[in-house]
């Protein structure tokens, strides 16, 4: 098969079959949600349907490890594509076993929600395999109009509609942005292939520095906007505190990653030959990320706030690796930046978890209704803990491991400015978090001291995201490995 | 440097477009300011409605199920806005083509009967 140009084109559909699964499912589970009175089926088909679905796709990703193939010029399979596939299907996995209880009591439209959760999972996969810019450009949409939706599903909570109108607003304009900046780099370069764009720009001059640099900043907006880099950041509390809250998770998971893996994807690729023109761009939104995300976080009073900016400071110290990536260090620092993904995920998804159960107990998300828990649940208390310690970076815990991996690898790319600053931000980052610990740990429980207990599915995934924060934070080869296979199949 | 300069010529009518743009509005809101006779009656204040007397508050509610409509129509208008180039260099591609349209328009349906089922197009 040939397109219009004579090029020809390898239509080997079996390449795509984890995502056209995922489509397939997403689509069963929203038409079987809208046909549930006529087939007169139980609540439980939906999460069943949506679960079946990721486990068959996650075990075709894990059977395409070894491709490197692309489909239609237009998707790269290759080992880079094949970890964050699994990534984000693991993060959808966990998230939907995690917190069904919440899902169920919590949201509205419970079988279009895991439709939906289902098709942001294509999306963010399509954004790590692209390997052309107007495909990149639609998974974006793709997973942005999924979340867009999902944010407004919170049952019964006024923020929840508040936080995704400006998410969509803001978002709208960060993708014009985004799509100018993306037709200013066709001008200049004629192509939208990534490697033809790369090829073109490593030629020498084009003699159109202005487009370029003008690109070049669209694009950063536009990224910076859903990486929730500082300058752009100022949806992302707002629109973290109304959603609910495995949305929340998944927005500061596989969002996030998805992100990252396109800025790799594109600033480790296309736009390397013009390192320079970038490099100090990208620096200074590091620094301002990492410094307001820890100092803003702060003076929160709201745990998803809380971890909205966390997350913030946590996306300044992957910025600061794709400067790293800037300068000729380029698969060191992206499986530096693949390794912290990976930690910084795990950890986070605990964290989450655990605040989802919480919340499904006592219906607060406040910090000071944390009081006492090492008391009516200790379990709990520990695997919060846990998580926090793990994102500041304490030893023992994988927070530590990957952090380390990714400030050394900045390091000897020659930026030590930057993580000079980073060094800072993270230790300031430690004082918010101890204050979680110290609610639950210090303080008496306002209304007695009840026990109470997870769902067993609750301490089934909060266990085994413990135990795998734990186990790499001692053992990280495994990680360190894959990391490494995926960074070495884009350079 | 000389590439660069013939891509800010081919901008060159946006900001004659501009400028022009400017001046005509400008002069017609000065010009209305400085010609036009100015009366300072009070029921030049109220909300013009055919002539008659205003009945009530010109903002009113709208109901949302407007809104449903219209986005359902924009689901047709992008379709013709699809169908139009499609129908242009349809005979150059060939069969692929087609089959290409007939998914289109196949998941175009999809997403409205699901629209139809869930009652969008119910008037409550």
């Amino acid at each position: 098969m040939t397109d219009i140009f004579g090029q020809t084109l390898n239509l080997n559909y079996v390449l795509l079959l984890p995502e056209i699964v995922l489509l397939i499912f997403s689509m069963l589970v929203i038409g079987i949600d809208a046909f549930k009175r006529q087939l007169n089926i139980s609540g439980n088909v939906p999460v069943g349907l949506a679960l079946a679905g990721l486990v068959v796709a996650l075990t075709l990703s894990i059977l395409q490890v070894n491709m490197d193939e692309d489909f239609a010029r237009l998707i790269q399979v290759d080992s880079f594509t094949s970890f964050f596939r699994i990534l984000f299907i693991a993060i959808t996995l966990v998230l939907i076993v995690g917190s069904h209880e919440y899902i169920e009591k919590s949201v509205s439209h419970v079988g279009e929600f895991y439709g939906l959760l289902l098709l942001a999972t294509v999306g963010a996969m399509l954004m790590a395999s692209a390997r052309e810019l107007l495909t990149a450009y639609l998974a974006i949409e793709l997973l942005s109009f999924s979340l867009y939706i999902a944010v407004s599903l919170a049952r019964s909570d006024r923020r929840s509609g508040e936080a995704s109108l400006k998410y969509v607003l803001l978002g709208g304009v960060a993708s014009a942005s985004l799509l100018y900046g993306l037709s200013m780099i066709y001008g200049v370069t004629g192509a939208t292939q990534y490697h033809e764009i790369s090829a073109v720009l490593s030629a020498g001059d084009t003699g159109l520095t202005t487009p370029l640099l003008l690109g070049l900043v669209l694009i950063i907006v536009g990224l910076g906007f859903k990486a929730s880099a500082v300058p752009f950041h100022m949806w992302t509390p707002d629109a973290y505190e109304g959603a609910p809250i495995p949305v929340t998770a998944f927005l500061s998971a596989t969002s996030k990653a998805a992100t990252i893996a396109l800025f790799l994807r594109w600033f480790g690729g296309p736009l390397l030959p013009i390192a320079s023109d970038w490099q100090f761009i990208l620096s200074g939104v590091a620094v301002a990320t990492m410094v307001v995300g820890n100092l803003v976080a702060l003076q929160q009073v709201n745990i998803k706030r809380l971890l909205a900016y966390s997350s913030i400071g946590q996306m300044g110290y992957m910025l600061m690796a794709i400067v790293a990536v800037g300068s000729g260090f380029g698969s060191d620092a992206t499986s530096a930046v693949l390794v912290h993904l990976a930690g910084y995920i795990i950890t986070n998804l605990l964290v989450f978890i655990s605040v989802t159960h919480f919340f499904n107990q006592t219906g607060q998300e406040e910090i000071t209704s944390f009081k006492g828990l090492a008391q009516s649940n200790p379990y709990l208390a520990l695997m919060i803990t846990a998580g926090l310690f793990s994102l500041a970076g304490m030893p023992l815990l994988v927070g530590f491991f990957t952090k380390f991996i990714l400030f050394q690898a900045v390091v000897s790319a020659g930026h030590l400015g930057l993580v000079t600053v980073a060094v800072v931000a993270s230790t300031v980052s430690l004082y918010y978090y101890l204050m979680v610990v110290r609610q639950m740990y210090l303080y008496e429980p306002e209304d007695g001291t009840e026990q109470w207990r997870l769902s067993l599915t609750g301490y089934v995934t909060t266990l085994a995201l413990f135990v795998s924060l734990v186990v790499f934070g001692l053992w990280g080869t495994p990680l360190y490995a894959a990391a490494d296979a995926a960074a070495a199949g884009m350079f | 440097m000389e590439s660069e300069t013939a891509l800010y010529v081919n901008y060159l009518p946006v900001l004659l477009g501009g400028v022009v743009g400017f001046i005509l509005v400008f002069t017609a809101l000065i010009g209305a300011r400085l010609l036009a006779p100015f009366s300072e009656e009070n029921q030049k204040s109220t909300t013009y409605e055919c002539g008659m007397l205003p009945i009530r508050r010109a903002s009113t509610n709208i109901g949302m199920r407007f809104y449903l409509y219209a986005i359902l129509f924009i689901v047709f208008d992008v379709e013709v806005i699809f169908i139009f180039p499609w129908a242009m260099s349809f005979l150059n591609v060939g069969v692929f083509a087609y089959w290409l349209m007939v998914l289109f328009i196949g998941v175009l349906a999809l997403s409205l009967g699901y629209a139809w089922k869930k009652g969008a197009l119910q008037w409550r």
